[in-house]
């Protein structure tokens, strides 16, 4: 008898999980140990000595919903591996699953044999998100402006205007924003390399190869 | 009675009754003055003839007297004389008994040595009342008889016989019964004269002498005074009238001027020009106060106009501490001050419970599609998954019930995306702007810089910011013919900027519809308390919304 799937379903809908349950009942791997209302109930057994190898988890439940789950479970440090089963089907939810140790995201009209495919998949170590659910999430992240330097992208791309000899009226036509909105950027900017005016900008820009 | 005719004729009136005394005393005291002065002159002039002529009379008979030659030296075919008459010694009167009455006067004395009798020569006598020195042009002095009749010539009547003429006088009449005088009245001739008389009686001879000059000739310079004087008066009168007209105008015309400004300001029109002529110092005055009058009430009144027409933010300084007017209109501009702040709060307020109650209500259905009907349809999936045996039906149903389920995300994302409670606003537009772009042919490039923690944007604030980009792609998309759109959501320190630009046709911003949606999008800038500026250009349209960080 190969090991047994410990499975929890957490979901406010009982009729959800009810129909869930006699999906994966079908299954001889997956034991379904309990169905919870909300996150509380959740982590009461979670905190309890009771083994769990993966938890099926709903995003929006009373009390305590699935993001705050998550990060608990990070917090337990313990084997269990969350999958997200949400009606949401919008890339930032995924990447903010992904990014708090979800280790898939499931929609709830997901198909019965990529669902049990999923919770095999995880049980083995792996992480699941479908080819759908990937492209949502990277393209939301592609929109994302993750900058690891002092400036933000917005600012480097103003600085280089600005060092190319634009007004802010000019900057303010290329980038599709209001003149204010680039001057208060270049205060930032000025503020950001600790110096006064726009001259001594360039020359510290230059100096530390920005530009 | 307008008051320039009551100072024209009190000040002509005054005039006049002044000048017509002052003339008619002094002609009065003029015409007395003549008048003594020319009697005296008749009265020496017809004193020294009669002592001339009675001396005459008297030498002649003291000659007479002496003289030895006794006869009757007279020419008796024109004289008779009677016999008793010449019994009487003395100066006799004889022209009664000439012939022909010519004038006669004879000497007539008795003694033992015979009867005398002489006819003195007339002649010398007429020569004496001939001297008319000091008498004018009609002055004359003649000699009248008991019986009334002219003893000597006439001036007047040189060709008429003496005793033809009857000069029954009043001052002949007073000298026979001796009272010599003077006097104003008719002589022979009918006509008015100054007269001196008196009596000339020698022995049995009476006469009375009469000096006497015509009224008319002594009035003659009285008439020319008269006319003088009136010329005079009609003179100064006319002077007078002039001048009380010049002084009147002077008076008058600042005050009528004054009553005809007065008179338009009391109608309630304070838009007149006072022009007046500085004619005196205190007219200046009263007019450089009326001018001060008619400024102050133009400012009041245009403060009030700019009141009633609700711009509140007119200046007015009050022309003093007195002025009521000034001070209570500040006061009732500053009221309205009050209730127009008062009214915009609650008029933004009653529209922000509106949007908020109506965005509350579609949270409330979107998440109800979602978190209620979502579930029961997944339910309803697995249910087909357990005890749906045929499997081309239950790929069916499980297809149909699939359909249901992105539906219903469809709907409840466009009723309220639940990300916008959960990521923000920035991640929000991402997502609706990325599944947009999958729909339409349409280029539509966003860029969020808004903070990714930490934000400071209110969720009331990110709801508004996402139903405006909402309205202003839909226009884009149903108005506009864009090809290309740009938004970018900046958030800062101090205010969140979102800027929009499409490269559609453009808008004319007054003949614009209402249900384009502006209308919208600044009622939601406003219950924000943001500011929007628009820029319609064909090719280049631009939307600038800024919300300050609550």
């Amino acid at each position: 008898m190969m090991n047994e799937i410990k499975l929890i379903i957490a979901d406010d809908h009982e009729l959800f999980r009810i129909g869930l349950a006699e999906l994966l009942k079908k299954h001889d791997d997956i034991k379904i140990i309990k169905s919870v209302a909300d996150g509380v109930e959740l982590m009461e057994i979670l905190n309890s000595q009771i083994q769990v190898d993966i938890v099926l988890l709903d995003l929006t439940m009373p009390n305590m919903d699935g993001f705050q789950v998550l990060r608990e479970i990070k917090n337990l440090n313990s084997n269990i591996k969350p999958i997200v089963i949400s009606m949401h089907s919008v890339g930032n939810y995924i990447a903010k699953c992904a990014k708090m140790g979800a280790y898939g995201y499931l929609l709830k009209n997901t198909d019965e044999s990529e669902l049990v495919f999923a919770i095999r998949n995880v049980y083995k170590g792996k992480k699941h998100f479908s080819s759908e659910i990937s492209e949502k999430m990277i393209n939301f992240m592609s929109t994302q402006s993750i900058s690891e330097n002092v400036l933000s992208n917005k600012e480097n791309e103003i600085l280089g205007l600005i060092s190319k000899g634009l007004t802010t009226k000019e900057i303010a036509a290329k980038l599709f924003v209001s003149t204010r909105t680039i001057e208060t950027h270049r205060t930032s900017i000025l503020k950001k390399f600790e110096v006064k005016n726009t001259a001594e900008l360039i020359k510290k820009a230059t100096e530390i190869n920005l530009i | 009675m307008n008051i320039k005719t009551l100072v024209l004729i009190i000040i002509n009136s005054l005039i006049v009754l002044v000048i017509g005394l002052l003339s008619f005393s002094f002609y009065e005291q003029f015409s007395s003055v003549l008048n003594d002065r020319i009697l005296m002159q008749l009265n020496s002039i017809e004193t020294l003839e009669s002592v001339q002529i009675e001396n005459y009379i008297k030498s002649e008979w003291k000659s007479f007297e002496l003289s030895e030659n006794y006869n009757e030296d007279i020419d008796s075919a024109n004289l008779m004389l009677s016999d008793s008459i010449k019994k009487i010694d003395g100066i006799h009167d004889f022209t009664p008994y000439h012939k022909h009455k010519k004038t006669t006067i004879g000497f007539v004395l008795n003694s033992n040595k015979g009867r005398k009798i002489k006819i003195l020569d007339f002649r010398n006598i007429q020569n004496i009342l001939l001297e008319r020195t000091g008498m004018g042009e009609s002055g004359e002095t003649y000699l009248v008889g008991e019986d009334f009749r002219m003893r000597s010539e006439s001036r007047f009547f040189p060709n008429k016989k003496t005793s033809d003429i009857s000069v029954k006088t009043q001052g002949v009449m007073s000298a026979l019964k001796g009272i010599n005088g003077r006097g104003i009245f008719n002589d022979y001739r009918g006509i008015p004269v100054y007269s001196v008389y008196s009596l000339i009686k020698i022995s049995n001879l009476k006469m009375v002498i009469l000096s006497e000059i015509d009224v008319s000739e002594v009035a003659k310079p009285l008439e020319k005074l008269k006319l003088r004087l009136m010329t005079l008066t009609l003179v100064i009168f006319l002077v007078a009238v002039t001048l009380s007209l010049f002084l009147t105008k002077i008076i008058v015309d600042p005050i009528k001027n004054m009553q005809n400004s007065l008179k338009v300001m009391a109608k309630g029109n304070y838009d007149q020009t006072i022009a007046y002529k500085k004619s005196s110092n205190e007219i200046k005055e009263m007019f450089d106060a009326l001018s001060n009058l008619k400024a102050s009430l133009q400012g009041a009144v245009k403060f009030s106009y700019e009141i009633g027409n609700m711009n509140l933010e007119t200046k007015y300084q009050p022309s003093s501490a007195n002025d009521v007017l000034g001070k209570s209109l500040v006061t009732m501009r500053n009221k309205l001050i009050d209730y127009k702040n008062k009214e915009d709060d609650s008029r933004i307020m009653a529209k922000r419970l509106l949007v908020n109650g109506l965005e509350n209500e579609r949270r409330r259905l979107s998440r109800e599609l979602h978190d209620g009907l979502g579930p029961y349809l997944t339910s309803l999936k697995h249910y087909i998954e357990n005890n749906v045996k045929n499997e081309l039906k239950k790929t069916e149903m499980k297809k149909i019930v699939d359909d249901a389920i992105s539906e219903i995300r469809l709907m409840s994302n466009a009723l309220m995306p639940a990300s916008i409670d959960d990521f923000g606003i920035g991640v929000t537009l991402t997502n609706y702007i990325e599944n947009l772009n999958k729909s339409t042919s349409i280029n539509i490039e966003y860029e969020d810089l808004t903070k990714q923690e930490n934000s400071n944007i209110s969720s009331h604030q990110g709801i508004n910011l996402f139903r405006i980009s909402q309205e202003l792609i839909n226009n884009s998309l149903k108005h506009a013919k864009a090809k290309n759109i740009r938004i970018t959501l900046s958030e800062f320190d101090e205010f969140i900027s979102l800027f929009y630009f499409d490269d559609g046709i453009g808008f004319d911003m007054n003949t614009v519809k209402l249900g384009s949606g502006i209308i919208n999008i600044k009622e939601r800038v406003e219950i924000c308390n943001g500011n929007i500026l628009i820029n319609a250009l064909p090719g280049n349209t631009t939307f600038e919304i800024e919300l300050p960080i609550e």
